[in-house]
């Protein structure tokens, strides 16, 4: 209950942090994304499949809450993926691990994003090049240092949702990942 | 059942984000973009309101109104070849930048119901901020002059040599190509807005900037020229929306705006 109140939080307020807050900033390099580093943050939480629907939910999000003005969809393919690849991470991976693979998954999907939009003509190269290095620091920062916070203090993750359970015995079993084969 | 939906439900989420792309890239999605300036939009100005409150609780909404009239008072007076005797200002709504996008927009706090519809001049006290593309019930969003997909027609100020101003984002800057091969531009010249048919999405002689440097293109043959704009688009606050042009106002008549009181 209570990770699915903090998941609609993450879609409810994360683009308006990150409008109102985040940007009116100014910060120098631009500033994290905060839905990708809440995603990713919560991913470890949540289900696969729980943690794609919140990716895309968030993504969305970000995709429609005004000014945003590129193509819709962008960030919710990018963000469902983000989430369902932190997701996957083994549940017995400590807080270190668990930073890296929020790293590594804020880092993609901000990859993803920025080349969607090049891909679509939203942006142009000059523009991509003079804010990706900055969206890249941030967003990666925010992302491993959110994901090591709550792996801390959520070390032992319960999958209820909509994947179904993870029973601890089966995290036990020599195959924790059984159901992929 | 429930293994399987481990992966059927995030590919079914990434077909699905893949087709809002391609829907949106070809057709569009109005109402998408309504219901998030719905939602996201209301819970943008909540949270702006409550900030401004705690900032500057003594801000009153007639002073912004009076401050938005007088700015279009001062633009209609800049124009004396255009203003004949009786012409009354522009119609004006006055708006706060609520909140900064990654895309060279913001969002201002009035939208279809204070007037503000897509098109329209937005300007501060500053300069030319840009033009609405997409409003709202009660928001609206402003694509900033910068903006690479900008285009603003323009003319130097003294000379009223005429060109077209176009974003330069990655640099916060704009970059005036002028469509006489002869006119002469130097640094320190000021650009005004040329002005659009029927004063969308521009009205004219709105200062846009001062050019900063001459660019030199071997081969070109018009003059183009980087400006910086007057506005400083990082810091917007108050701003002012032109709901339309010059209205004649007959003498003693009351003006026809501030309905809201």
């Amino acid at each position: 209950m209570r990770r699915v109140l903090a998941a609609a939080v993450v879609v409810l307020l994360a683009p308006v942090a990150q409008v109102a807050g985040v940007n009116a900033l100014d910060l120098p390099g631009g500033g994290p994304s905060m839905a990708l580093v809440g995603v990713v943050a919560l991913a470890p939480l949540l289900s696969p499949a729980g943690a794609a629907v919140l990716g895309f939910a968030a993504g969305l999000a970000a995709d429609i809450a005004p000014p945003a003005d590129h193509t819709i969809g962008r960030l919710a393919l990018a963000l469902c993926l983000a989430g369902w690849l932190c997701a996957r991470v083994p549940d017995d991976a400590g807080p270190v691990a668990r930073a890296g693979a929020a790293l590594g998954a804020a880092a993609g999907a901000t990859l993803l994003d920025a080349a969607l939009g090049l891909a679509l003509g939203d942006e142009a190269w000059a523009a991509t090049a003079a804010v990706l290095p900055g969206a890249l620091a941030w967003t990666a920062a925010g992302a491993a240092v959110a994901a090591g916070a709550v792996a801390a203090l959520a070390p032992v993750t319960r999958r209820r949702r909509f994947g179904g359970p993870v029973s601890r015995s089966a995290l036990r079993s020599p195959h924790p990942r059984g159901h992929r084969a | 059942m429930r293994t399987a939906s481990g992966r059927r439900v995030p590919a079914l989420l990434v077909a699905v984000s893949v087709l809002l792309v391609a829907a949106d890239h070809w057709l569009t999605l109005p109402p998408l973009r309504a219901l998030g300036s719905v939602v996201y939009g209301s819970l943008e100005s909540g949270v702006s309101s409550v900030t401004r409150l705690a900032v500057d609780p003594r801000r009153l909404d007639g002073v912004e109104r009076e401050n938005a009239r007088l700015r279009a008072a001062l633009l209609a007076a800049r124009r004396p070849s255009q203003a004949p005797a009786g012409a009354g200002d522009y119609r004006v709504a006055p708006a706060h930048a609520i909140a900064f996008g990654r895309d060279q927009t913001v969002t201002i706090d009035a939208g279809t119901r204070a007037g503000v519809t897509g098109d329209m001049t937005v300007f501060d006290a500053d300069g030319l901020v840009g033009r609405v593309v997409r409003a709202g019930p009660s928001t609206a969003t402003v694509q900033l002059a910068t903006a690479a997909a900008a285009s603003i027609g323009a003319r130097l100020e003294t000379s009223r040599e005429v060109g077209l101003v176009t974003g330069v984002p990655e640099r916060g800057l704009l970059r005036l190509s002028l469509l006489s091969a002869t006119a002469a531009v130097r640094p320190g010249d000021r650009v005004v807005t040329l002005g659009s048919e029927n004063m969308r999405p521009y009205v004219p002689d709105v200062p846009i900037g001062t050019v900063v440097s001459v660019e030199r293109t071997p081969g070109a043959l018009t003059p183009t020229a980087l400006v910086r704009p007057f506005a400083r688009f990082t810091a917007l606050d108050l701003v002012t929306v032109v709901l339309g042009g010059p209205v004649a106002v007959p003498d003693g008549a009351e003006p026809p705006a501030g309905a809201a009181g």
